[in-house]
């Protein structure tokens, strides 16, 4: 399943992003500063949700390859719109991997701000932590309470 | 012939992309309308010329299964070729869909020149390319 979620990943940033993560040993460095966080809730026999954490330098330079636009030319909205745009590609290509059955189906988007140096997140079993040059970046599969 | 074209995607941030490799990838494209859902492109369909409906599936309120039905059942619309572009890829949901009509799918994520190549599949002839290169685009 892990394994999945990882080729899904690597499918989305490479193929709309032109991002090429490295898969990480070690965290804490990684992850600094203001992030944004989306998710998409699978509806189904099982409840569950796919996600990305990024910071917010990573999310803009991912809205400035998925748009061709200059950085200076994204409000935080933007950001957010590409994060959630990101997480739904994430799931979807999941989902295709896993060979869900039809009645698992995804939910809109849903995204937060937070500060990553305050997270908890890096504690969940159920996810994988990379980076882009010097920006972490947090891929998780999680039941969706 | 330039094409009118309704993009379907409840991600503004998708739809503006879908519109800008259109642009770039020498699709005539005369006006572009967009909505966010299939309630939205009904509406749209009911008050424009439209000659391609590029759809997602998974939205609120209307999804592009219940547009794609809409369409079908329409005669003023059953004949404009419905595209989608979707993160689904499982063939139980995509194979009804294109027994119904739909005239192809693109899997996202996508690159820009499956988006090209499958119109060019779908319109043929009608297809009027203008030459201008997808490499080094600023995407």
């Amino acid at each position: 399943m892990i394994e999945n979620l990882k080729a899904a990943t690597f499918e989305v940033l490479e193929t709309m992003f032109f991002l090429f993560p490295e898969s990480l040993e070690e965290s804490a460095q990684f992850f600094h500063g203001p992030g944004l966080r989306a998710w998409v809730p699978v509806a189904g026999p099982k409840k569950f949700r796919v996600g990305l954490t990024v910071s917010l330098t990573l999310a803009r330079e991912m809205a400035t390859n998925f748009l061709g636009l200059e950085k200076d030319e994204l409000p935080l909205e933007k950001l957010q719109d590409v994060v959630k745009e990101a997480a739904n590609m994430i799931a979807g290509a999941f989902l295709s991997r896993e060979q869900a059955p039809q009645e698992f189906h995804l939910m809109p988007p849903h995204v937060v701000q937070l500060n990553l140096e305050d997270q908890t997140w890096r504690e969940n079993a159920q996810h994988l932590l990379m980076a882009v040059e010097d920006e972490g970046l947090e891929v998780f599969l999680e039941k969706n309470t | 012939m330039a094409y009118n074209v309704l993009i379907v995607d409840d991600s503004a941030t998708m739809r503006a992309l879908i519109r800008k490799v259109l642009t770039i990838s020498g699709f005539d494209l005369g006006e572009c309308h967009e909505g966010a859902n299939g309630r939205e492109a009904l509406e749209i369909l009911e008050n424009e010329w439209i000659d391609l409906v590029l759809s997602d599936i998974h939205m609120p309120e209307m999804d592009g299964i219940a547009l794609v039905n809409a369409i079908r059942q329409n005669h003023l619309w059953e004949n404009i070729p419905v595209v989608l572009i979707t993160t689904e890829g499982r063939q139980e949901i995509l194979a009804p869909l294109l027994e119904k009509g739909v005239q192809g799918y693109i899997r996202k994520p996508f690159r820009p020149e499956e988006i090209k190549r499958k119109l060019q599949s779908i319109l043929g002839e009608a297809w009027v390319p203008h030459d201008r290169e997808l490499e080094g685009c600023d995407f």
